[in-house]
């Protein structure tokens, strides 16, 4: 029987997913894979409170739709900034941007 | 439920949807090579545009195979292209010892919490959705009607973002 807790459990398990990522990866683009698997378990949540609702509203899929719009200008700029990076320091080991570090 | 699920069990593609995604998004982050990983990120965000039809949001379904599957993946496949490994230095996912298993156990416990948390209200929350969907069409009136500032700033947010990822990534001479 799927409810409402399936879903919110395959986001939690999401969440997990993308928290390990950013916290043991050392590669940018790895940790923007993680920043992305997040941002989409908020929006199964989303999506998923939205539709169990009674009576029904629109607003958490207009949220869903801001959410994915936002992820991907982010996804953008976070891609230029690992460009930026890469001919900075030749390297995208984020454990080596120490550049600022006293 | 979609009409799809009428022949297969809706609990069925559910739980395929959900291994999909989940499966894809740890392989993703495991991946030795960085490509595999995005192209399972891609399957990972598919698997996810499957939940949003189960969820009676095809317009969701819909972006997010648009602007996930279809941009932003491309867009992170083209970046590892220009990131080259041979032109720099590897990226070692050599780790400290215990540094991995650390992550695993925030993440687990985070992860485990929520779910427990979610499954001991579960008697709580409802368990069957409203029978009548609302449909795709009431989306686009909500969007300039109730929510018109939002939509304006996301605009301007777009054309900014655009623009800096252009400044940013430009080769000067």
């Amino acid at each position: 029987m799927v409810t409402l807790v399936s879903y919110i459990i395959v986001s939690a398990a999401l969440l997990g997913i993308g928290i390990y990522g950013i916290s043991v990866k050392r590669n940018a683009i790895r940790i923007l894979f993680a920043v992305e698997i997040i941002v989409n378990a908020a929006n199964i949540n989303f999506a998923a409170f939205t539709r169990y609702l009674n009576p029904p509203t629109v607003s958490g899929q207009v949220i869903v739709f801001y959410s994915i719009a936002a992820s991907a200008m982010e996804a953008a700029i976070g891609l230029a900034l690992i460009l930026v990076a890469f001919r900075l320091n030749g390297s995208i080991d984020v454990r080596k941007m120490d550049k600022l570090k006293g | 439920m979609v009409e799809v699920a009428l022949t297969i069990p809706p609990d069925v593609v559910f739980i395929a949807f959900a291994t999909v995604t989940l499966l894809a998004a740890i392989l993703a982050l495991q991946a030795k090579e960085l490509i595999y990983g995005a192209i399972a990120l891609g399957a990972s965000f598919a698997g996810i545009a499957g939940m949003f039809i189960l969820l009676d949001a095809p317009y969701l379904a819909m972006l997010q195979i648009a602007i996930y599957v279809g941009a932003v993946v491309v867009l992170i496949l083209f970046t590892i292209m220009l990131v080259r490994r041979e032109e720099g230095e590897e990226v070692t996912e050599q780790r400290e010892r215990g540094e991995g298993a650390a992550g695993l156990w925030i993440a687990g416990l985070l992860a485990v919490a929520i779910a427990g948390v979610a499954a001991l209200a579960g008697p709580n929350l409802p368990s069957t959705p409203p029978g009548n969907a609302l449909p795709v069409s009431q989306l686009g009136p909500a969007l300039v009607t109730q929510y018109p500032v939002p939509l304006l700033i996301l605009a301007f947010l777009l054309s900014a973002a655009l623009l800096g990822a252009m400044m940013l990534a430009k080769v000067e001479r």
